[in-house]
């Protein structure tokens, strides 16, 4: 069963089209990212969800009913926002508590859920405080509090750790998905970082210019993107992209320096494509499919060692888990498995 | 049924906010944007103690204003509110200038110092005229007692009965009244500017004279433009300080147009000239404000 | 050193501008005779308060309150209509939008002096100046009501758009939302710049002067100007009756003095 359904839904501001044609069913308790580049439309696709912004055309159904025309306050869902958006004139307490007193909800009941949830989130020492004076990380977690409180039917997260530092990002991760196994809510999560998307969601859902690229569980957007746009915005380092042109037998493509690598699903002879190979696939003792290079830049973590090669006029990237120890200009011998190669189509970016 | 989608129109749709600004500039347009065109109306129309209470007027085409351009006191007015507008604003300015970069020093209460200057700006200018007339007073003033004190003058100047004085009076009481203006928009502007370009110019090797020209005043321009605009627009707007001091005499001396405007309709009756004045007068003040409100776009986006 | 030196100055200048506020008071304490002195008196050599004569001789009461009531009149139409178009002025985007607060700052500039010809015509047509105070409510308010438009608009835009989208996720309705959320967030704002438009409005001179025909309705400042013409020479029940009426003015400028420039420079260029 479906939490939420959106049927080809279209934004616009004034003469700027924000969405365009955006159909998605999100299941009863999946965590379903929006990823996509700043400015893709994620916020927009969010807050018509919530009822925030108006729709231009199409429908979006919350359990089963269409709710194009009700307001924010009728459709039971939770928010948290980038900027939390707390009030600042009331307590950590009154903030969480402010949707149930507007619903009315008994004094005993408020407490308790606001009691519940400050446990949850480790709260209780701050309930009196003014939003002001606390850290960001904590009123990150009022921000997560207040929604929670409402034990709302969907959670909606815009960007919501942006704004901490990256350990208590990383720390704040696994507690977000915590709390979604144990609310067991649908949540729809905003962000523009892939690897938040990769490493918390069921399904991602890939925005570029108010358009769906591509809709998948993480590890498969990951192996099978569907275009050059999902293939280079999933994955870190960024996949390289290479032009290339498909041998007469079909079988093996031509890369710059006239390099042959075999390619894993034959092609029309002729064709020119783009080569997709991902840094970590390249492999620095030569095996697989061979590509002579030298080295331009290596830089080493100790664990990780980053090299950028020259393969005549192309660059790659190479991302190697390990030491590895060159410099500058020197020789360099790589290798690929046939089937890690992926071939798009340079005129539209579609995945061959 | 429909009632209540209404109500929740109102609630919840785009209809609250709209409903707040229809509101707002209906009222506007009911009580400045029509006599605003009624103003422009009566202009081209006869319209004196007779045909007050009628609604259709005989139309006078362009008589009223050959009319007004051919009153000997026309060309007076005119130059007269020139130089009210051109002194009080040129002093204005420059007097406020010079206290904001004063204020902009650091010492101890620049900013209450700073801000008792406003003293000036909310008193009534009806009071302050008033004020200002037994200061101007020509026997026992005390304004010409300080200025033969400092040797400045032999004899008594008859400040508001002087035809030869009366304007620079209302001008020196209206630049009183608007130099705390000036002063806090201006220290406004110079607060905008960053402390490291003025670390960077003296790095640059250049003085304080050349700091002020090459940095303050540039980057004042657009800061500048805007309150010479809001002056304009204010020192149009000056009539309390005259009907005050001199109530634009003696023999016109110190009349000035927005007061001459009024005569006519309040005390003459000749309701199209005063219709008339007003017309060009409006026409100059909403030219200037557009340019302000222009300039002040240009500043927020840069 | 140099800093208390530079403070030195800066109590020079202010006491200089100020110099006319202390005027009038100084010569409300002197006596009818030695106003006449010349040279003149710094300080009244033997202050003498006449207020309450000056008070009473002149019914001050009646003008003070007549000008109370035109000045709550206005002020309470401004927030009314001023409050609530401000902040959707704050928060609308795009042409509709721009066109109306255009409008606004527009109208804001015209002069009374200008404006008041077609009022009163139109008024009289419609027997508005029967209710003269009632007549300069209005015709004041059209003029505050831009003012505070503007003004309170700087204030909402400082309050985060995204607060109001809590509000209406948690639960409220926009009406709700701008009552409960933003209005309170925005007060302090608002109260300044109410105190601002009473102020103006209390030492309101020409429409009163224009609509206002009745003596017992005049306000202060109309007063004021007549007995100015006509008693040109009662100089310290001129200094007195000024004294008396600036007063309340003066106090709430004193009490408020920090926000009110704060208000002022925050809003007032945007
Ligand atoms: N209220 C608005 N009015 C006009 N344009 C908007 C508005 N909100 C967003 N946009 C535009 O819509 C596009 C998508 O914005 P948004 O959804 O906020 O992107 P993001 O993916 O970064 O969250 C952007 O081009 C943005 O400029
Ligand atoms: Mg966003």
């Amino acid at each position: 069963m479906n939490q939420i359904e959106i049927e080809h839904l279209n934004k616009n501001y004034g003469s700027l089209q924000a969405l365009h044609d955006i159909s998605l069913d999100i299941p009863v308790g999946a965590f379903v990212a929006l990823v996509g580049p700043s400015g893709c439309g994620k916020s927009t696709l969010l807050r018509t969800i919530a009822g925030l912004e108006t729709i231009t055309s199409g429908t979006i159904r919350v359990a089963g009913e269409v709710v194009n025309d009700k307001a924010p306050r009728e459709r039971d869902l939770a928010m948290v926002f980038q900027s939390y958006a707390l009030y600042p004139h009331m307590t950590v307490e009154q903030n969480m508590s402010y949707s149930l007193r507007l619903r009315r909800r008994p004094k005993a009941e408020i407490d308790e859920r606001v009691g519940e949830a400050a446990r949850i989130l480790g709260l209780e020492k701050l309930l009196k405080r003014r939003p002001k004076q606390l850290s960001g990380g904590q009123r990150q977690r009022v921000a997560m509090g207040r929604a929670i409180v409402r034990k709302p039917k969907v959670f909606l997260f815009d960007e919501p750790l942006s704004n901490l530092d990256a350990a208590l990002r990383v720390q704040m991760r696994s507690e977000i998905r915590k709390l979604h196994k144990n609310l067991g809510a649908t949540s729809v999560y905003v962000t523009h970082d892939q690897i938040e998307a990769m490493t918390m969601a069921d399904l991602i859902v890939v925005l570029h210019d108010g358009r769906i690229e591509q809709i998948g569980r993480p590890l498969d957007l990951y192996r099978r993107p569907a275009n050059r746009f999902v293939a280079g915005f999933i994955g870190s380092p960024a996949m390289n992209f290479v032009p290339a042109e498909v041998t007469a037998d079909g079988r093996t493509i031509a890369i710059g320096t006239g390099t042959l690598l075999k390619i894993p699903r034959a092609q029309e002879p002729g064709r020119k494509v783009l080569a997709g190979l991902r840094p970590e696939h390249l492999r620095l003792d030569g095996s697989g499919e061979r590509l002579t290079a030298t080295v331009d830049i290596i830089e080493g973590t100790g664990s990780m060692t980053f090299i950028e090669a020259r393969i005549g006029s192309d660059l790659l990237n190479v991302a190697y888990a390990g030491t590895y120890e060159t410099e500058a200009g020197a020789p360099l011998t790589l290798g690929i498995a046939s089937d890690d190669i992926y071939l798009f189509d340079p005129e539209t970016g579609r995945a061959l | 049924m429909l009632q209540s989608g209404l109500v929740k129109y109102l609630r919840d749709g785009k209809g609250f906010e709209g409903t707040l600004i229809v509101a707002a500039v209906l009222y506007l347009l009911v009580f400045a944007a029509f006599p605003l065109i009624y103003t422009v109306v009566m202009s081209f129309q006869e319209v004196d103690m007779f045909t007050l209470g009628t609604l259709v007027r005989p139309f006078a085409g362009l008589t009223n204003y050959t009319d007004l351009f051919h009153r000997p006191e026309f060309a007076p007015i005119v130059w007269n509110t020139m130089i009210f507008v051109t002194l009080s604003i040129a002093f204005q300015l420059t007097i406020g200038f010079a206290l904001a970069l004063f204020f902009l020093q650091d010492f101890p209460g620049s900013t209450y110092v700073r801000g008792l200057f406003l003293a000036g700006w909310i008193l009534p200018a009806l009071v302050v005229g008033a004020v200002w007339r037994w200061i101007f007073a020509g026997d026992f003033g005390v304004l010409n007692y300080a200025l033969q004190s400092l040797g400045l003058i032999d004899g008594q100047i008859y400040w508001l009965s002087d035809p030869a004085y009366a304007l620079y009076s209302v001008i020196i009481a209206n630049i009183w009244l608007g130099i705390p203006f000036n002063m806090i928009l201006l220290s406004v502007g110079l607060a905008g500017i960053p402390g490291d370009v003025y670390e960077a110019a003296e790095m640059d090797g250049a003085n304080v004279i050349q700091r002020f020209l090459t940095i303050t005043l540039p980057m004042m321009g657009p800061t500048l433009g805007a309150v010479v605009a809001l002056g304009v627009i204010f020192t149009l707007q000056q009539f309390d300080l005259v009907a005050a001091l001199t109530q634009g005499g003696p023999a016109n001396a110190s009349n000035v147009a927005q007061y001459w405007s009024w005569q006519m309709s309040f005390q003459t009756y000749e309701i199209s000239g005063g219709a008339t004045v007003a017309t060009m007068m409006i026409a100059l003040v909403i030219v200037v404000a557009v340019i302000y409100v222009r300039s002040v776009q240009r500043e927020q986006s840069f | 050193m140099k800093r208390y030196l530079l403070l030195a100055f800066a109590l020079l200048f202010a006491a200089i501008y100020l110099f006319p506020v202390y005027w009038m008071y100084a010569t409300a304490l002197k006596t009818s005779g030695s106003i006449f002195k010349y040279p003149p008196e710094l300080w009244p050599s033997e202050p003498l308060v006449q207020v309450s004569r000056v008070f009473a001789e002149h019914d001050i009461g009646r003008y003070l309150w007549n000008s109370l009531l035109v000045a709550s009149g206005i002020t309470a139409i401004t927030m009314l209509l001023g409050t609530g178009a401000a902040y959707a002025l704050a928060n609308a985007r795009g042409a509709k939008a721009n066109v109306a607060l255009f409008l606004v700052i527009v109208l804001q500039v015209l002069p009374p002096s200008l404006m008041v010809t077609p009022l009163f015509v139109a008024f009289n047509h419609v027997g508005l100046l029967d209710y003269p105070r009632t007549a300069v409510v209005l015709a004041t308010a059209a003029k505050t009501l831009a003012f505070y438009i503007v003004l309170c608009r700087a204030t909402f835009t400082q309050v985060p758009r995204e607060l109001k989208d809590a509000a209406l996720v948690d639960g409220n309705s926009h009406l709700g939302a701008f009552f409960l959320i933003i209005l309170p967030l925005a007060r302090n704002g608002i109260l300044i710049t109410s105190v601002l438009v009473f102020l103006q409005s209390f030492g309101e001179y020409v429409y009163s002067r224009s609509f206002i025909a009745t003596r017992e309705l005049q306000t202060a400042t109309v007063n004021l100007a007549t007995y100015l013409s006509a008693n040109s020479a009662d100089w310290v029940g001129l200094m007195n009756y000024a004294g008396i009426y600036v007063a309340p003015i003066l106090i709430v400028f004193i009490l408020l003095q920090r926000q009110i420039v704060t208000g002022l420079t925050s809003g007032a260029l945007k």
